[in-house]
Parts: structure tokens; C-alpha cells; sequence
């Protein structure tokens, strides 16, 4: 017999253990029987599935409740599902009634899970395009990076060197393909305006690593990736669509790139999706039949391979591990303490994102719960109103099971109202989220963030146990009542129970909503303490306009100098500019490069290079980005081709490499054939190039006449807002060079902004949550309270009379509140402090215990709570002693 | 209080009739139950939940009983257990099959099923 599938079994569970033992086995035996024969029908196993599915669920809960099934049928044919959805449908009106019937409770309470089921729905949406959407390749899992490990300097990412990739290759036993890439931008022209496209350079088997295959064409032959073949490229989608009106007659045709005559031999998919999605056209890398041998010192390539079948990633580690070692051997100049490290592109793309994801899904979790604590003391207080009519209804003979059932009904009429709401929010959430997450964040999946079937279904499964969990305290209540007594007091009376429960739920509001309220400091906290950081440069009033001059058109040094010079000056003329000064490697913009360099004097430490990140910058480059000179001076125009070479470090570079003295007058080259002593003459403030929270590296400026940059960024320092000044200087590339692409300009605030921008979204997200946790937790602490001191109006009166002041029987139910008030405290606040232990990684420069967040969060939930406290307090001295006797 | 008097016997679920039906030319096992009652046509496919459920309701109102000793392995190696008709499922049937001749027969006397074809 073919084994029965196992979700079947699990649904077995539905009937109570002694039926499952007596005919469960002949049941999964019938199905598994069934499903045989489904299988010659269309949709026959589907429709198979779903209806013995249902039918397993509602005959194991039947048999749960009213014992084996009844032999004799309810009169003239009735089924007995039908009567039983007659029930569903009788409760559904019910609650439907109910709800109209104080349609003030139901709209405060559909609002109050719309806010938490959207919340939840929208953050989930996140997760699932990022998190849990596969990687859009065949076989995702067994798609790898693999990088330069340098276990002395703790780092296990390093890019790779020519030379080590081609002996990676060609040594591993564990990979069925392994591809190399690196990215450059070239010059189209001869298509209307002259564009620059980015371009990613890659050894041929990348597409196999991927496998991807091609809408059009072909992609690359090995014999291709050899330099001096004629030369092809792969364009993306993208740029097929946008740049050449989706041609069906592209492949074949030349494209003028750089100057040079290249090939389209083919078009990428649209699906196909890359980190980096700004990519427009593919290029074969060239690696081998270079003039020059690879090299191994210098690091630009990552690298992409794919896992034979069978083989795990402790394997390949391994593999590569002896990969390595070999290389170190064999090299041992060039590739001391190196090694190679694999990790699966999933968890190189997902692992930034995933603690803050994860946190945010807390927090909604968090948000909803506190909805759910709201609606169930609404629906508490309800039902405590409705105790006399349950009583009625119980006595004329409805069993407790159907009036706890018509109770959950309720609730669960009231979920999915609230979920249909949550919907909406959260469709308004996506949009707002995708208004906060920059387009340059590099997340496969960012744009699969939207409402698809998984979300909904997730929102679906939300409500519904939303629904059961607020429904489930009343239903309960309901059914540990007595029948005579709430038929005689006419369901007054508060009752111990009831009130123990009542202040358990105002702890919990108030543990929850502080428990998400130091999340919220914290990241807020963060987020200032990031801000905060001295960015080293002047960020207001500023235009940065880039300029690559593309060397088939600029033969010499001079050629590019000239070209650049007359920029700095053409600019310098524009109307309210002050200072111009250009730089090769903008702060904050993700372009760096470092080299190693040879300090005079000082004895190469083993195992830590010296090193130094390369900047090329005009003489007015400090002074138009506002960077301090904290010694020494300045470059000059004096320092040209001709005069000694000069070069300016940055403080770290100071201190690291000179830690005792001043480096000025110290001598300083870049490691390589041919490179020249460079005279330090001065030392600035440290600049953050990585980012606002980033360590900054040592940092090596030359004069641009001294040296060579084919890409220069023009900082314009202006007097008004830089922005404004966008259309004139592009006026002024044009007049310098026709030819030359549209430049990339961006104010220096905004390129300040996108690189705190991912955080930005984060913290603006918890803190959001933060304050709907306040605002939700501050309206269902007041509508307990205001309940609980309801309850007590007969014994406030009673006391009133017997001579308590008013001012005391505040201060009692004051401290009242205050007590529960420190208890939700307590738990909450450790609890929250636990929890960002846990997410640690994404607080920067603040602990997780940081006093002034965990006092300021008790102070504003105590006085929240406490005011919460007061107004029902205050409505309640005011009533008349008599009044208040007469209602008991 | 004075006790209502006992109910009128109730019409049968049409599924209970059915499996009292096939027990009557003696003991069968569930699938072959199963088999008969959908061969008759009148049910579009029964349930496994909802078919054993009403099993175990025969039994327990002593309609059917198990078959002692007629547990055997089939040609699939599957144990199987076979059921029979009671006393009490013969009289239920009999009672049934009465009400059901009845209805027919006050249809024909209203010359019902002679309208249509």
C-alpha cells in the first residue's frame, strides 16, 4: 500500500485520540485509495485535498463534541453541516447586529486591529520579498561567493586577485563553475546622446554560475574573456528597453563603447535580477592573454561559483581552505596568512538586512498584541454588560459551548473587519516604506515588496488568530459564570476574578508598550549618536558634479589635466559660486581604492600592512569641502609636474604610521614599480568616506598634477542652495567636451543623506511603531481604568459617605494604578533591554541599557498610565454619593 | 413532569441506509462498503472522515458489529476489518425500507411518477 501522505495524518489529529486509534488507519488507507483514483482527473488530487480536508476537520471536531455521528438524519433530509452553518450564519448576523448596534466600540475597535494587522502585513511584506523569497536563480542555494580570507586582519571578504582567482578555478574539486567579476563605466556614443553606462566585467562561466539563460543571443564563449579578441557585450533588459527600444534586431549590431567598435551578442532576461541593479551592460573580463601576467597583489575581483550537486558548504569550506593553503605556499610573498572563505549568496545579500527585519517584525508582533489586549478589554467590558442577556439565553436552553461559539464569533466577524482594514494600511505602509528605503540599497527583492497572495495570507491567518486569542478571554469568562447569580444582580457585580484579570491586562499594555518604546529610544538614540559623528567636511550649500573622461578620446596626462583644470575654472565662474576644488574619491560615495605604501623609517609590522587609501585632489579641494589642515599646509598650485612630490595624510594615517611624532617632512611611496618618495607637507581631520558610524582608514592625498585620475567629482561651494546651479554646469561640461556623458550631480547633503538613508528608514519605522505602541497602550490603559473604576463607583460612594475626602480616594486609586504602572515596568524595561541585546548589531554608539532611553520611557508611560488613571478617577469623585449608593 | 412520550423512529441518514443496504448479502470490509455504496450512485464521493464517523455511530448504536475472526491481510497487505449486519441494523433497514415504500407508494397513488417520463 502507498503510504498516507503525512498532512493527511496530521489532520487526523482533529478526532479525539480513542477514534483516531479505532479507524485511523482505515481512514488514511480510504484516502490514500482515493487519492490513486483522483489522480486520472484535472484537478482531481486538488479537489480531493480540499474536500477531505474539510471533511476530516469538521467530522474530528464533531466527534470531539457531540460523540459518534448520529444514525438518524434531522428530519426530512436536513444534513447536519447545513445546520450547523445555519448556526455559523445565525452567530455571523448576530455579531453583525451586535456591532451595529454600538457602532462607536466597533469602530474603535476595527481601527485599533486595522493599525495592528496592517502594521504587521506591511513589515511582513517586507520579509517576504527579502527574507524569504528565494534568490531568482535555479538552484539558489547552491550559488556561493567566494573571498580572499585574511584571518590576521579579521577579515573574510576581501575581494579577489587575478592570479588567485584563475588558481581558485582551476585547483577547487568542489565547484561545477566559478566566475569572476568587477565593475568599470564606459562611454556609448553613436546612439543619440552620449551616455555613460556601468558595466560589469565577468569571466565567461558567470551566467552558468547563475544560470541564467539569455532573452535573446547568446552570452559569452570562453575564448571571448581573452584580451585582444573582438569584443562583445550582453545587454540588460534595462538598457535594451530604455537605450534601444527593445530592437529585436539587436544582436548583431556594433556599438561605438569608448570609442571602440563592440558587438551585442545578446539581451538578459527581465527577470533576471542582480544586487547591483543600476548594471546596463555585460562584459566579458579579461583575465588571461594580458600583456602584462595576472596579477596577485593587487585585490578588485568578487567572485561567484556554484556548488556540484551533493557537495556541502562544509566541503567546499574546506576545499578552499586547502586551496589556499596551497597558494600560500607556493606564494608566499604575495599570499602570507591568505586563504579563501565560501558563503552562500543568500546569506552574503540577506544577513545585513535580517536583524533589522526581524526586529521590526517584533515590534508589529508587539503592536498587535497590544491591539489585541485593547480589543479584548472592550469585548471584556461587553461582555460584562451582556451577562444578563447570556444568562437569558442559557436558560431558555442554549448549551455554553454555542453561546462561547457565538462569543468567538463575534470576535472573529470583528477580526476579519479589522484585517479587511489592515489590508488598506498596509497598502498605504509599502508605499510609504518604499518612500523611505532608497533605491541604492542593494536588496535583491526590494521591488517584490507589494500585497501578493503569501502576504495576504499571512494577513488572513493574522486576523483570524487575532480574532481568536481577544476572543478567547470573554468566551472563557462567559463560560466560568453562574447562570442564577448573574440573573439575580442583573450582571453587576464586579467579581474578584474579573478584576484580577483587568489588571493583569493593564500590566501587560504597559510592559509591552515599554518593552517596544526602548526598542524605539534605542534605534532613535542610534540614529542621533550616528548623526552626531563629526563627518569631517562641510555638508550644506554644495553641488558635486562627476566627471570620467574616457581614455580613447584623452591620450596624455596633460590631455586630462587640461580638461579638468579648465572645468575647475569654468565652474569657479558660475554666479554665486565661492570655492571649487575636485577630488578622485568623493566622501560617502562607495568609490575608494587603497594601496599598499612604504613609510621611511618605520619596520613593516608582520601580519599588518602598511596601507593607505589614494586620494587625487585640485589644490582647492580642502577649502571648497570645508576639511580642516590640522598641521603643515595645504596643496598649492605650485605643487606641479615639475616640483618635488608632496602628499597630505589624514590623522589616522598620522597616528597609525607615525605614532610618536609629526609625519611632516617624513617621507612616504606607494609600493610598486617606478613610484616615487612623496614628501608629507601636511595633515588634515579625519574624513568619513565609509559612512557617518564607519572606521576611518588611513588616507594618502596627492596633488592631481602630481598624479592621474580619470574620474574626477567637482565639489561647487556655493552661496545659495547648490542644487540650483545643476543646469549651468552641465552648460559648462558641454562647452569643455560635447561628447561627454551627462554627469552624475548630487548636493553634498543629499549624497550625506542616502548613506545614512537605510538607517534612517529603520529608525523612522521602530519609532513609528513606538508611538502607535503609546498611543494604542495610553487608550486601553484608560479604557480599563476607566472600567475598573466604574466597577467600584457603588464602594467609591460608600466610602465617600463613611468620610473619605475626595483627595484620598484619588491618591488610592492613584496608587493603584502606580503600583501595576512599576510592575509592567519592570517587565517590560528589562524585557527590552534583553531583547536589544540580542539585536545588538544595529545599535551604534549606544548600549542596550542606556539610562537616559529607560528613564525616559518610565517616566512617559508612568505619567501616561497615571493620566490614564486620573480621568476616570476624577469622573468618578464627582458623582453623588446617593447616585452611587443606589446603583448597588 | 410527565414524560414526553417516546418519539416516532426517525427516517434514517441516507448514508446508514445505504451501508445497512450492502451489509445485508453479508460481512464486507470498509473500502468494499465504500465501493458498493458509490456503485449505486447516490452519493457523488464519500468522505473518509465522514464515513467512518458513521460507522463508528452504527456500532456504537449496535446497527452493525464487527465480524469476530474474519481479520485476514489482503492481496495488499492490509489489514482489513469486516462488518454485519445486527439484529437491531436488520430491523432499522426493514423499518426504513417500509417508510421509503410507503412514500412511493402514496407517489404512485398521486400518480406522480407517471407525470414525467
Amino acid at each position: 500500500m502507498r503510504r498516507v501522505p503525512w498532512f493527511y495524518r496530521v489532520l487526523l489529529h482533529a478526532f479525539p485520540a480513542d477514534a483516531r486509534r479505532e479507524v485511523g488507519h482505515d481512514m488514511g488507507a480510504m484516502f490514500t485509495r482515493q487519492l490513486q483514483e483522483a489522480h486520472a482527473h484535472r484537478f482531481g488530487a486538488a479537489k480531493l485535498w480540499l474536500r477531505a480536508s474539510v471533511d476530516a476537520i469538521v467530522n474530528g471536531i464533531g466527534e470531539r463534541f457531540n460523540r459518534p455521528r448520529r444514525v438518524q438524519g434531522h428530519g426530512a433530509g436536513v444534513k447536519r453541516w447545513r445546520w450547523w452553518m445555519h448556526a455559523f450564519v445565525q452567530d455571523v448576523r448576530y455579531a453583525l447586529r451586535v456591532m451595529a448596534r454600538q457602532p462607536g466600540v466597533t469602530l474603535v475597535a476595527v481601527v485599533t486591529l486595522a493599525l495592528g494587522i496592517g502594521a504587521n502585513t506591511a513589515i511582513f511584506s517586507a520579509v517576504n520579498a527579502i527574507l524569504l523569497r528565494p534568490l531568482p536563480y535555479d538552484d539558489p542555494h547552491r550559488v556561493m561567493m567566494v573571498w580572499e580570507k585574511r584571518q590576521a586582519e579579521g577579515v573574510n571578504d576581501n575581494v579577489v586577485s587575478p592570479a588567485d582567482f584563475l588558481d581558485w578555478a582551476r585547483m577547487n574539486t568542489t565547484f561545477e563553475s566559478m566566475a569572476a567579476m568587477t565593475s568599470t563605466a564606459v562611454d556609448l556614443t553613436g546612439n543619440g546622446e552620449p551616455v555613460r553606462l556601468s558595466t560589469a566585467l565577468v569571466s565567461p562561466p558567470f551566467f552558468d554560475v547563475l544560470r541564467i539563460r539569455p532573452q535573446l543571443g547568446r552570452f559569452f564563449r570562453s575564448d571571448e574573456a581573452i584580451a585582444g579578441k573582438p569584443r562583445v557585450v550582453v545587454l540588460s533588459h534595462q538598457a535594451w528597453t530604455s537605450r534601444f527600444g527593445s530592437d529585436p534586431n539587436i544582436v548583431g549590431r556594433s556599438l561605438t563603447l569608448n570609442g571602440t567598435a563592440v558587438e551585442v551578442i545578446g539581451v538578459l532576461p527581465a527577470s533576471f535580477e542582480f544586487p547591483d541593479d543600476s548594471l546596463d551592460l555585460w562584459a566579458p573580463l579579461a583575465l588571461e592573454g594580458t600583456p602584462q601576467p595576472p596579477t596577485r597583489t593587487s585585490h578588485q575581483l568578487t567572485v561567484f561559483a556554484r556548488l556540484k550537486p551533493g557537495v556541502t558548504l562544509e566541503q567546499a569550506r574546506a576545499d578552499m581552505e586547502r586551496v589556499g593553503q596551497t597558494l600560500q605556499q607556493q606564494y608566499p610573498e604575495a599570499n602570507r596568512n591568505h586563504s579563501a572563505w565560501v558563503i552562500p549568496l543568500e546569506d552574503r545579500l540577506k544577513t545585513p538586512v535580517r536583524s533589522s527585519l526581524l526586529m521590526l517584525l517584533g515590534a508589529v508582533a508587539f503592536v498587535l498584541l497590544i491591539a489585541c489586549v485593547n480589543v479584548a478589554n472592550v469585548l471584556l467590558a461587553k461582555a460584562a454588560g451582556r451577562r444578563r442577556e447570556m444568562a437569558v439565553r442559557s436558560a431558555v436552553g442554549a448549551g455554553r459551548a454555542r453561546l462561547a461559539g457565538q462569543m468567538l464569533t463575534e470576535s472573529l466577524v470583528l477580526a476579519i473587519f479589522g484585517g479587511a482594514a489592515g489590508v488598506a494600511v498596509a497598502w498605504w505602509g509599502i508605499a510609504a516604506m518604499k518612500q523611505l528605503i532608497p533605491d541604492s540599497v542593494p536588496v535583491v527583492g526590494l521591488s517584490h515588496l507589494r500585497l501578493e497572495p503569501r502576504v495576504l495570507a499571512f494577513t488572513a491567518a493574522v486576523s483570524v488568530a487575532t480574532g481568536l486569542l481577544f476572543g478567547m478571554l470573554p468566551a472563557w469568562q462567559l463560560a466560568g459564570q453562574d447562570v442564577n447569580a448573574s440573573l439575580k444582580d442583573g450582571g453587576r457585580s464586579p467579581g474578584g476574578v474579573r478584576r484580577r484579570l483587568r489588571v493583569a491586562l493593564v500590566v501587560s499594555e504597559i510592559a509591552l508598550a515599554s518593552l517596544l518604546l526602548v526598542a524605539a529610544g534605542l534605534t532613535l538614540r542610534s540614529f542621533q549618536a550616528v548623526l552626531n559623528q563629526p563627518a569631517g567636511f562641510r555638508i550644506d550649500k554644495s553641488l558635486t558634479v562627476t566627471v570620467l573622461l574616457p581614455g580613447a578620446r584623452y591620450k596624455t596626462q596633460a590631455a586630462f589635466l587640461n580638461a579638468f583644470e579648465s572645468l575647475e575654472e569654468r565652474f569657479a565662474s558660475l554666479p554665486g559660486v565661492r570655492l571649487v576644488g575636485a577630488t578622485s574619491h568623493l566622501p560617502l560615495s562607495t568609490r575608494d581604492s587603497r594601496q599598499g605604501v612604504t613609510v621611511e623609517g618605520r619596520d613593516p609590522v608582520p601580519d599588518s600592512p602598511t596601507r593607505a587609501h589614494p586620494r587625487m585632489v585640485t589644490p582647492n579641494y580642502f577649502k571648497a569641502m570645508g576639511i580642516t589642515v590640522i598641521a603643515g599646509r595645504g596643496f598649492a598650485p605650485a605643487d606641479g609636474p615639475e616640483s618635488p612630490r608632496v602628499a597630505i595624510v589624514n590623522e589616522t594615517m598620522a597616528k597609525r604610521y607615525w605614532p610618536n611624532a609629526s609625519p611632516i617632512g617624513k617621507r612616504v611611496k606607494f609600493n610598486g614599480n617606478g613610484e616615487e618618495w612623496m614628501e608629507v607637507v601636511g595633515v588634515i581631520a579625519d574624513v568619513k568616506h565609509w559612512g557617518l558610524e564607519a572606521p576611518v582608514n588611513p588616507e594618502l592625498y596627492r596633488p592631481l598634477r602630481q598624479a592621474f585620475s580619470p574620474l574626477m567629482t567637482f565639489v561647487v561651494n556655493t552661496e545659495g542652495d547648490g542644487a540650483q546651479l545643476a543646469a549651468a554646469a552641465r552648460e559648462q561640461v558641454r562647452a569643455v567636451d560635447p561628447n561627454l556623458p551627462l554627469s552624475r550631480m548630487q548636493t553634498v547633503a543629499d549624497v550625506a543623506a542616502a548613506s545614512v538613508a537605510t538607517r534612517r528608514a529603520g529608525m523612522l519605522l521602530t519609532a513609528a511603531f513606538g508611538v502607535l505602541a503609546l498611543v494604542l497602550a495610553a487608550a486601553g490603559i484608560h479604557g480599563v481604568m476607566s472600567h475598573l473604576v466604574a466597577l467600584r463607583t457603588a464602594e467609591i460612594g460608600v466610602r465617600m459617605t463613611l468620610g473619605a475626602s475626595p483627595t484620598r480616594m484619588m491618591a488610592h486609586i492613584l496608587q493603584e494604578g502606580a503600583v501595576q504602572a512599576t510592575i509592567g515596568l519592570a517587565i517590560g524595561l528589562t524585557g527590552g533591554v534583553l531583547l536589544m541585546h540580542a539585536f545588538r548589531t544595529i545599535l551604534f554608539g549606544v548600549e542596550p541599557a542606556d539610562p537616559f532611553t529607560l528613564i525616559a520611557v518610565a517616566a512617559g508611560l508612568f505619567i501616561t498610565a497615571l493620566a490614564a488613571c486620573a480621568i476616570p478617577a476624577r469622573r468618578a469623585m464627582r458623582v453623588d454619593p446617593v447616585t452611587a449608593l443606589r446603583a448597588m | 413532569m410527565r414524560k414526553l412520550p417516546a418519539p416516532a423512529p426517525q427516517p434514517l441518514k441516507p448514508l446508514v441506509f445505504q451501508v445497512l443496504l450492502a451489509l445485508v448479502d453479508g460481512d464486507r470490509h470498509g473500502w468494499s462498503l465504500v465501493r458498493e455504496v458509490q456503485q449505486r450512485g447516490s452519493f457523488a464521493q464519500i468522505m473518509p472522515g465522514n464515513f467512518y464517523r458513521t460507522l463508528r455511530g452504527m456500532l456504537a448504536d449496535g446497527l452493525i458489529e464487527e465480524a469476530p475472526d474474519r481479520e485476514e491481510t489482503g492481496p495488499d497487505d492490509e489489514r482489513r476489518r469486516y462488518f454485519r449486519l445486527t439484529a437491531a441494523g436488520e430491523r432499522a433497514a426493514v423499518d426504513e425500507a417500509r417508510r421509503l415504500e410507503a412514500l412511493v407508494l402514496e407517489s404512485r397513488a398521486k400518480k406522480l411518477l407517471s407525470r414525467r417520463g
